[in-house]
Formats: C-alpha cells, sequence, structure tokens
C-alpha cells in the first residue's frame, strides 16, 4: 500500500496524482450496492408476490356476486376490519373516510393500493356517500359517539352496514339505529364477533343447545384484564387542525386520540372490553340480566384525560329458562395476567372459553356426578378426557386436604379458528348481504347487549342494584 | 494514503466486513422507512437497565418518538450507504456506533435479565448489537475506506488541493 503511495507522487513534495489504482481501490466496493440493489428488488419481488398471493387467495369465483365496500373509519379497529376483509373473496373496496387524512386515511388508502384496489379517499362520509354511488355496504368503525349518526347515514343511502361494537354509547342511538334499520330494510350487523366465531357457535348450538352438557348453569364468571398503556399521540407533523377537530366533536388531539376514556364519546373498559363477553353471557344463558350491581372507579389513571372508570367488577342477575343464575365480570386496565375468558358453571360441567387461540381456547370439565359424555365425545363434540392423576401431594409435597373435590374430566372444544378472529363474523355480514345467510348479531340482538353493557356504568354512579324491566330489551 | 498499518490481506477482512456491516445497517433502514407501521415505540418500552427511564419517557412522548424514529430509520440507512460505498467512513462508523450503542443500551443482556422476546440466541452481556459495535470501532480505527473506497478519491482530490493550495502560497 505504501509502495502504491509512492509511485503516485511525481516528486517530493509535489501534488500527488490519483493513480489508476486509486480509482480502482476507491470504486472497488461500490458494486456491493448493485448486489444490495439486487437483493432487495428480488425481496420487493417476494413481498408483493405474498401480497398477491393473499389477494388471488380472495379472488371471486365467476358466480360471486362482488360487493362494493367502503370503511368509514380507518384506525386501528379499522385496519382490522381491513386486513380480515381483504381475505374474503368477492369484495371491491372503493374508499375510505376518516378524518384524520394526515394519517390514517392515507395508511390504509396506501394498504389497499398494494392490494391493486382503486380507492378514493374522503375526509367527510357525507361527501363519500354522494360519490361513491355504487357502494353497497359501509364498515363503521369510528368512535362510538358517531356510530348512530354514521350508520343511519349510510342505511338511509341505501348501504348495508357493519358497525363496530358498542353500537352507540348511548341507547337513543342505539334504539334510532334499530329504527333506521327497520325503515330502510338494509342489513345492520354489529360488531360482537365471537356470536361467529366457529369455536363460540360450536358451545352454543352443539354443547349447550343439543347436548346440554353443563346442565343447568348457575354461576359464570369472566374477565378482561389488561396491562397499563400510555396514552395515544401523535407526532407534530400528523396533528389534526383544531377546526377540523372542533368540527367532528373532539376538543383537542389527545381526546381524539384517546376517546375511548372521555364520556360522551365511549363507554371506557367496562364498553370497550365487558361488551364482548356479557354479550356472550346473554347468549349463552338465553335470558338478559334482570339485575345489576357494579362497583368501579378511576383508581390508576389521571381523571381528567380518563374520565371513564379503570376499574370495573359487576354482578348481574339472569332468570333463564332453567332456572336463576348469577353473573360476574370484571374488567381492570392496571395488570394484564390472566388476560380474558369466560367460565360458564353448570350443575353437571363446566366450560372455559375465550376468543383467543392461545388461552383458554376452549376447555370443558365434567361434573364426576354428571351423565357420561361418551355420546358427545363420539359425535366429536367434545375430546375424549385428559386422564387426571389423583394428587394427594402438591408438587412441592404439601399434602393436600381430604374436603378437595375430586377432580372434574377435562374435555376440549375440537373447533379451532385459523383464521384473523373479525373474519368469520365479516363474512357472515356478507354472506347475508348476498342473501345467503342471516345475520348472526343483528341490529336487535346488539341492541340488548347495549341496554345490559350500558347499565353497568349507570349502577357505578348509582352505588345500588339496578333492576332492569323486560321492556327495557324491547325497541 | 493514511490507512492502518496492517497487510493487504486484513485490510481486505476489514473492507469485507465493512461492506457487510453497511449492509445490515442499509436494510434495517430500507425495511423500517418501507414499512407503514415500523416504530421504535415496542422496543423502547419494554427498555431495562440503567437508562430505561430514558427510553420509556421517549417511548412516551410523541413527538420526541416521531423524531427518534425518523432518525433511526434515515440514520441507519445513510450510515448503511457510507459505509458499503466507504465514504466518510470514519464518520458513518461514529454514527454506526451511536445508532448501536442505543440499541444495546435500551435492552442489555445484563447478569439477571430475563426477556421474555424470543432470541435467535443466548446472550449475556455481550450480544449481536455489541459485536457489530466493535466492528464499527475497528472500522472507524483502521480507516478502511481509504484502503478501498470512496475515501480514497475523496481523499486523493482533497489532498491534492490542499498541497496545491500551500505549494502555491510558500
Amino acid at each position: 500500500m505504501a509502495a502504491d503511495d509512492e509511485k503516485a507522487h511525481a516528486t517530493p513534495g509535489e501534488p500527488r496524482k490519483i493513480g489508476r489504482r486509486d480509482v480502482l481501490k476507491g470504486l472497488s466496493t461500490v458494486p456491493a450496492l448493485g448486489l444490495f440493489a439486487y437483493a432487495w428488488e428480488k425481496q420487493r419481488g417476494y413481498q408483493q408476490a405474498r401480497v398477491e398471493e393473499v389477494a388471488a387467495a380472495a379472488k371471486a369465483p365467476a358466480d360471486l356476486q362482488p360487493i362494493n365496500v367502503a370503511l368509514l373509519g380507518a384506525g386501528a379497529q379499522g385496519q382490522v376490519l381491513t386486513d380480515s376483509m381483504l381475505r374474503i373473496p368477492g369484495l371491491r373496496f372503493r374508499a375510505v373516510c376518516d378524518i384524520w387524512t394526515e394519517y390514517n386515511q392515507k395508511r390504509v388508502v396506501n394498504s389497499l393500493k398494494k392490494f391493486k384496489y382503486e380507492v378514493n379517499g374522503y375526509e367527510d362520509y357525507r361527501e363519500m356517500l354522494d360519490k361513491e354511488k355504487e357502494l353497497d355496504a359501509v364498515l363503521v368503525a369510528t368512535p362510538d359517539f358517531w356510530h348512530a349518526q354514521h350508520t343511519i347515514d349510510c342505511l338511509k343511502a341505501g348501504k348495508h352496514v357493519y358497525c363496530e361494537k358498542e353500537m352507540s354509547n348511548t341507547l337513543e342511538g342505539a334504539r334510532s339505529m334499530v329504527a333506521a334499520q327497520r325503515e330502510t330494510g338494509k342489513l345492520l350487523q354489529i360488531g360482537h364477533q365471537r356470536r361467529s366465531n366457529p369455536r363460540y357457535r360450536h358451545c352454543y348450538d352443539k354443547i349447550l343447545q343439543e347436548a346440554k352438557m353443563l346442565g343447568r348453569i348457575v354461576t359464570v364468571y369472566g374477565q378482561w384484564n389488561r396491562g397499563v398503556t400510555t396514552d395515544l399521540g401523535a407526532p407534530d407533523r400528523y396533528v389534526i387542525p383544531e377546526a377540523r377537530l372542533t368540527q367532528y366533536g373532539f376538543k383537542d388531539m389527545h381526546q381524539f386520540r384517546n376517546w375511548r376514556w372521555y364520556k360522551g364519546k365511549g363507554g371506557g373498559p367496562i364498553v370497550d372490553l365487558g361488551s364482548h363477553q356479557i354479550d356472550i353471557y346473554s347468549w349463552f344463558l338465553g335470558a338478559n340480566p334482570s339485575h345489576v350491581m357494579a362497583s368501579g372507579g378511576n383508581l390508576y389513571y389521571d381523571p381528567k384525560t380518563h374520565e371513564w372508570y379503570d376499574t370495573v367488577m359487576a354482578v348481574y342477575d339472569y332468570d333463564t329458562p332453567l332456572g336463576p343464575a348469577k353473573a360476574y365480570y370484571s374488567t381492570q386496565t392496571t395488570n394484564g395476567s390472566q388476560g380474558y375468558f369466560e367460565n360458564f358453571m353448570g350443575d353437571q360441567g363446566t366450560l372455559l372459553i375465550s376468543e383467543s387461540e392461545v388461552n383458554y381456547a376452549g376447555q370443558l370439565y365434567r361434573d364426576p356426578n354428571a351423565p357420561a359424555w361418551d355420546e358427545w365425545i363420539q359425535k366429536g363434540y367434545v375430546s375424549a378426557p385428559k386422564e387426571q392423576e389423583a394428587k394427594t401431594k402438591s408438587d412441592s409435597g404439601a399434602i393436600a386436604d381430604v374436603r378437595e373435590s375430586v377432580a372434574p374430566d377435562q374435555h376440549t372444544v375440537p373447533v379451532t379458528l385459523r383464521d384473523p378472529y373479525h373474519q368469520p363474523h365479516l363474512q357472515n355480514f356478507f354472506d347475508a348481504v348476498r342473501g345467503k345467510a342471516k345475520l348472526n348479531c343483528p341490529a336487535e340482538e346488539a341492541y340488548q347487549t347495549a341496554v345490559a353493557v350500558l347499565k353497568v356504568n349507570e349502577a357505578i354512579e348509582a352505588k345500588t342494584q339496578l333492576a332492569f324491566k323486560p321492556d327495557d330489551f324491547k325497541i | 494514503m493514511e490507512e492502518a498499518n496492517l497487510s493487504r490481506s486484513a485490510m481486505i477482512a476489514i473492507t469485507v466486513m465493512r461492506v457487510i456491516v453497511g449492509w445490515h445497517f442499509l436494510y434495517e433502514g430500507i425495511a423500517k422507512l418501507t414499512s407503514s407501521s415500523w416504530s421504535a415505540v415496542g422496543y423502547m418500552r419494554v427498555s431495562r437497565g440503567p437508562f430505561a427511564a430514558f427510553f420509556k419517557w421517549i417511548a412516551s412522548q410523541p413527538q420526541l418518538l416521531d423524531n427518534a424514529n425518523m432518525i433511526t430509520m434515515y440514520g441507519l440507512t445513510i450510515v448503511g450507504v457510507l459505509l458499503m460505498l466507504g465514504l466518510f467512513t470514519r464518520l458513518a462508523a461514529v454514527g454506526g456506533i451511536g445508532f448501536v450503542l442505543l440499541f444495546y443500551l435500551c435492552n442489555p443482556p445484563f447478569v439477571g435479565y430475563f426477556y421474555s422476546i424470543p432470541t435467535e440466541g443466548s446472550y449475556l452481556i455481550v450480544n449481536k448489537n455489541l459485536v457489530e459495535l466493535c466492528a464499527l470501532a475497528v472500522i472507524l480505527l483502521t480507516r478502511s475506506g481509504l484502503f478501498a473506497g470512496l475515501d480514497r478519491i475523496v481523499h486523493g482530490l482533497l489532498v491534492r488541493r490542499f498541497r496545491r493550495a500551500r505549494l502555491a502560497t510558500a
């Protein structure tokens, strides 16, 4: 190397010339950048092939009637719905509407364009309804306090609507949605997606209705534990101008990003999380609750920015067709241990179930005194029991108390969902649009859940047990 | 030229290492830039160790987080290109060391730390970030861009101009 340098000098002290060897060595690693560009292009091609693979899987058979859809509300939930819809054959994405044009709208429009959909972005849903005449259905995933107006206007514009739960943050809003659905005759599905989950449907149809494996359900408990989360924010370059925020009912960007915590906008964790599971309580018990008592509070977060209760514990009374039952539900947002599940306990068996495919994905316990489940095992409704070891000692060597109940047989529900959790419910909606299915969660059903869930916040404020009148659930 | 006084084969090996490290930086940057949803927020929120409070604080500040994301995405890309080309190699190596040091300090594999994030290997104090940091230190100190890289041409032009100017004033 030193010799090279010496050769390049004409005479000592003279400016050194850049020789041919210097140029060659200087450029010697440039081809590596070309190699990188080639590899990256290959990688992008591979990624595009994956995208096209998903699109091809969702390609409609020739005889499938295409459905033109728009997404109204392109936040996190809107993205979840979009990801699921991309896997459903026969859909044509035409429009995306979101007031956060700087971020949400752009993100979803761009992601749909990758799948070769020609979608238009809108800030104002009325403009979208005016211009997109070919739309068949609108997916509403806006904040709860907008659901009623968005849904009603879409129905009146002649569109079928899939609206995220909670159907509204007020019962007046929910009632007006049902009325608009009846008036227009269009379909209105509410996003309680467990109603279409094949495992939940199997449990309802086969285990509870046909086999009656739990006997009489007397108690239910369920929970949704979620760990501490920080408030959602937005970098300066994505902040929505104040005038637009005010126009759409938000006092500032914090409220826009964290609307679920604000009274008048959302309903807090009991509505966001509990609504899904309390919906299952009523569905599986075959009854609406007669009473509710609840305790809750804002125990952890700043009440100025978290107006709703971060911790809620509620007890419902039910008069089921088989007798009275009590159902406990708790949700808290300061510790995510043990996640979420629903546990139905009958006098012959127990069903522990959740939407998760990883935790509590369907376990059944047969009470030792219950009739044998052999018939249902043979029919494939439940798995054969796991062998239960008679434990007289704990793992640490402690001796079990003689009063321990005999361990029940443990079975599993042999149904899994390989698709995204929302896909079956969306599929049910689009099948209904094509006239090939009935909605699994029509507006009237979801209204009853809204009555049961929104009452919890009232009960917390009232600090006493509140009664439901049968007429409360009727519209 | 003033690259380190090492054998030719050693300099070739270091240059190959520089290109490979640059490749890694470049792809890390481009992959983040082309992802619609990448953010360092998850990595920062699970931060452990003596600087955890600092990283968690950044994760909680939307504007700071956005700046950190932008700096990371573009910084990794630029450092990667410069290392591969051997252009401003020492500056690129310093920048790379800064990035990797921050990644290391955000989630260091110190004694007694058990991470729930799945990793492809097992680490105790030394992890791949630290290895890459050391590789960048070698690149910094040996000035491999002067051996094989655009620095050789740029440096030659600058020195030539400087010497000419000095001769003219002499």
